[in-house]
């Protein structure tokens, strides 16, 4: 009697669990499928805070239709996604980074949006950058552009000053990989060691810095964003041998091993700092009077001039051989291939992708809009605010950026290429190691 | 009549004893009649236990063994490839330098924590028996991984931990604890060393206290000294302890992934890459799921293996100790 009444209490249990659990997926799944509510990621906090802008002229747009934003911290949000694909609850669309689309696209994870494209004669001419970035190998558009993103040196102006350096010699530097330009010169003239002595006077002992004329330049990341592509891409190096689909990466080429013997050689001058020497952020670096520049994201203007008490210029890149130059990272919206909401989605990811939104949510400036009008309204926004984002302009308009390529097998060639580089540039390798990388990406890009 | 009251009185206490002996078979035997209704409710009561291994441990294992040898991109299902995954296990040179890496990891992690514990250990046992202390000294092991991590990286930090300031206020030229090559895993090591070494101590300190008084007093009477009476009492009387902790914090040691993924994450140049890492990366990195059940099962081997010598050693300890 007394067995059959516990195992009657927990059948009881279990059944409660049971319903409970029932209660809450129904009331998922009535949100979906009602087609009602467009769950949409991002990866950037200030970036979530600037599309939710978008939300009032979207919902007034298409009444009926809500718009749930949400934002995962970027080191969680592609397993987070891919969880979501296994389990069928990923969001109906979500901003992802070029370097996943082989992989989403390859699994039929993410929807080709010709379809929709032709049906509801959207005009992808709308946008100046991203949107070749986004065809997968059959040709097919599964991306539709937010933001582009390259690079930009800053500066600190009192630094700056002091070194009779002005702004317009930042704004003008020049490079080579043989002598390093003007930007050489400069960046010797903003080191000071801890006896007050610069770079280029007599008596300067470089293993005692307080200040480098330089953040680091050496990483480990695969496309150099924003450490040393901006200075092997003005020789007409490419980080693929084609624009989108490449077979290798031309780590090799001797162009690209002469400017990475140049940028290491910075660090054993001690004009920059070596390799895992400084580890704060570089408006960090900037902000503590340890670097005089830093050549950072574009998306770190807006935190970079606002560093309290230090004044921080804006600068483009450098003029190298052939001009200025840089790759640049086009993120873009996607949507799941699962969805159950593809007409109120496809109507969001529009809306996204219209000039009316980028110019209200690029106003603040946390991403550079792909298209050309409504980055200049976010750069005529922070004009206001006294920060001058025109080079950002002047870079997309001079055609001075090259996309970065979409490529088979994205992390696998992040996972094996930066602990080469790492190698490098801690002095455990020397540039033999270039060859042998060019190589490592021939093979892993071949897996297509 | 005596003689008959007697015998009457043996038979009923003969008869009573065969009542008493069928008594005790009958509560002894579980499938009695008597039984059936405990043997259902001992079913029910284990079920949750069974279903939670069935579920969470044993299909997963089997689950892994399958899916080692497939080419599994978890978004797409399995493709049977054979042998392919581990042929590429064999030439795989980052699988082997990882598992160099664990192996460093878990020799310096394993000694450093075993001699701080046992001395935390013994030093305990003589001096207090402060359940505050002892409290104080398990408080690590309780805080998560992710969080002692990330409260090392800060410490540890080159320019602003304030290990390194201490070391420069001492002249000393800093350390790049968790971005050199050459101090990446003793620093990790360092940082497990701490969080593990107060339940690694306070099992020890457990062993001791279980070692009687007068062994202690007879050595006395013989005038050993403290050190001594340590290194031929104490130390072999707590082999199966000391047994038993190592092989704990091997296996520990060499599933070790939070602490490494919050710090170095696996750098610099692969440095700190430790088999745990190298897994996750192919996984939820590269969705390479069928090779990471490659190297999972690869590790679960290494960790049988590990398994069999605690029974060596347990065994051998008996002995030891009788």
């Amino acid at each position: 009697m007394k067995a059959k009444r516990i195992a009657t209490a927990l059948a009881l249990a279990l059944a409660a669990t049971t319903a409970l659990a029932a209660c809450g997926s129904d009331k998922d799944s009535a949100d979906s499928a009602g087609g009602k509510t467009v769950n949409w990621w991002t990866w950037d906090e200030r970036q979530a805070a600037s599309y939710k802008k978008c939300l009032p002229g979207f919902e007034a747009a298409n009444p009926g239709i809500t718009v749930k934003i949400s934002q995962y911290a970027v080191d969680d949000y592609f397993t987070k996604l891919t969880a979501g694909f296994v389990s069928g609850a990923a969001p109906d669309a979500f901003q992802n980074s070029v370097p996943l689309l082989g992989a989403y696209a390859g699994q039929k994870q993410i929807m080709a949006l010709d379809d929709q494209i032709k049906k509801t004669n959207y005009d992808l001419s709308v946008f100046d950058i991203g949107v070749e970035s986004w065809k997968y190998t059959d040709g097919k558009q599964y991306g539709i552009p937010l933001d582009w993103a390259g690079a930009a040196i800053y500066f600190n102006e009192d630094k700056a000053t002091k070194a009779g350096v002005t702004a317009d010699d930042i704004a003008n530097m020049t490079w080579n990989p043989d002598d390093g330009g003007t930007f050489d010169t400069i960046v010797t003239k903003l080191t000071v060691d801890k006896n007050g002595k610069r770079g280029d006077q007599p008596g300067f002992d470089k293993t005692k810095i307080a200040t480098y004329g330089i953040a680091s330049l050496a990483s480990g990341d695969f496309n150099g964003q924003t450490s040393w592509n901006p200075f092997v891409s003005t020789t007409g190096w490419r980080l693929g041998d084609k624009p989108a689909w490449p077979t290798k990466f031309p780590y090799d080429d001797p162009n690209f091993v002469k400017t990475l013997e140049y940028i290491k050689g910075l660090g054993d001058r001690g004009l920059m700092p070596k390799f895992g020497q400084l580890t704060v952020a570089g408006s960090q670096q900037i902000g503590s009077g340890q670097v005089a520049m830093a050549q950072g994201g574009t998306w770190d203007a807006t935190s970079m001039t606002k560093i309290p008490g230090v004044k921080v210029g804006v600068a483009p890149t450098v003029k190298g051989p052939q001009g200025r130059s840089m790759i640049s990272n086009s993120n873009a919206n996607n949507i799941y291939a699962g969805t159950k909401n593809l007409d109120s989605t496809w109507k969001w990811v529009t809306y996204m992708g219209s000039e009316a939104c980028q110019s209200t949510a690029g106003a603040d400036a946390t991403f550079l809009p792909s298209i050309a009008k409504s980055l200049q309204a976010a750069v005529d926004a922070q004009k206001k605010d006294g920060l001058d984002l025109t080079g950002f302009v002047n870079a997309l308009n001079n055609g001075e950026l090259y996309p970065a390529p979409p490529t088979a097998n994205g992390q696998q060639l992040v996972d094996t290429i930066q602990p080469l580089f790492e190698a490098y540039f801690s002095g455990e390798k020397d540039k033999a190691v270039f060859p042998e990388m060019a190589a490592k990406t021939q093979e892993i890009l071949a897996k297509q | 009549m005596a003689v008959l009251e007697t015998t009457a009185r043996d038979q009923r206490a003969s008869g009573e004893a065969t009542r008493r002996r069928k008594n005790a078979r009958r509560t002894t035997n579980p499938y009695s009649p008597a039984h059936r209704g405990d043997a259902k409710l001992a079913w029910v009561l284990i079920a949750p236990a069974l279903v939670g291994f069935a579920v969470f441990a044993a299909y997963p294992t089997l689950r892994g063994i399958y899916l080692s040898f497939t080419d599994f991109a978890v978004l797409s299902p399995p493709e049977w490839i054979g042998l392919d995954n581990y042929r590429q296990l064999l030439g795989d040179e980052v699988f082997w330098s990882s598992l160099g890496v664990t192996v460093y990891f878990v020799l310096l992690s394993v000694s450093l924590g075993l001699v701080v514990s046992v001395v935390t250990a013994a030093v305990l046992h003589r001096i207090t028996s402060s359940t505050v202390i002892r409290g104080l000294i398990i408080l690590p092991f309780l805080i998560s991984g992710v969080v002692a991590g990330t409260v090392w990286w800060w410490m540890l930090d080159s320019q602003l931990g304030i290990v390194n300031i201490v070391i420069k206020a001492f002249g000393g030229d800093g350390i790049q604890f968790l971005t050199s090559r050459d101090w990446a895993i003793p620093s990790v090591a360092l940082i497990n060393v701490w969080k593990q070494m107060g339940y690694t101590a306070i099992i020890i300190f457990a062993g001791l206290q279980t070692i009687p008084a007068t062994i202690y007093e007879a050595g006395r009477v013989d005038g050993a000294s403290e050190l001594r009476m340590f290194r031929t009492l104490t130390l072999p009387l707590l082999r199966p302890i000391l047994a038993l902790v190592v092989v704990l914090n091997v296996i520990n040691a060499f599933q070790v992934f939070d602490i490494v993924s919050v710090t170095t994450k696996g750098g610099p140049a692969n440095a700190s890459n430790v088999l745990q890492m190298y897994i996750y990366s192919k996984a939820f990195g590269q969705f390479d799921f069928g090779y990471a059940a490659t190297m999972s099962l690869a590790l679960f081997v290494i960790l049988i293996a590990i398994t069999f010598l605690q029974m060596r050693l347990l065994r051998a300890s008996e002995s030891d100790t009788n």
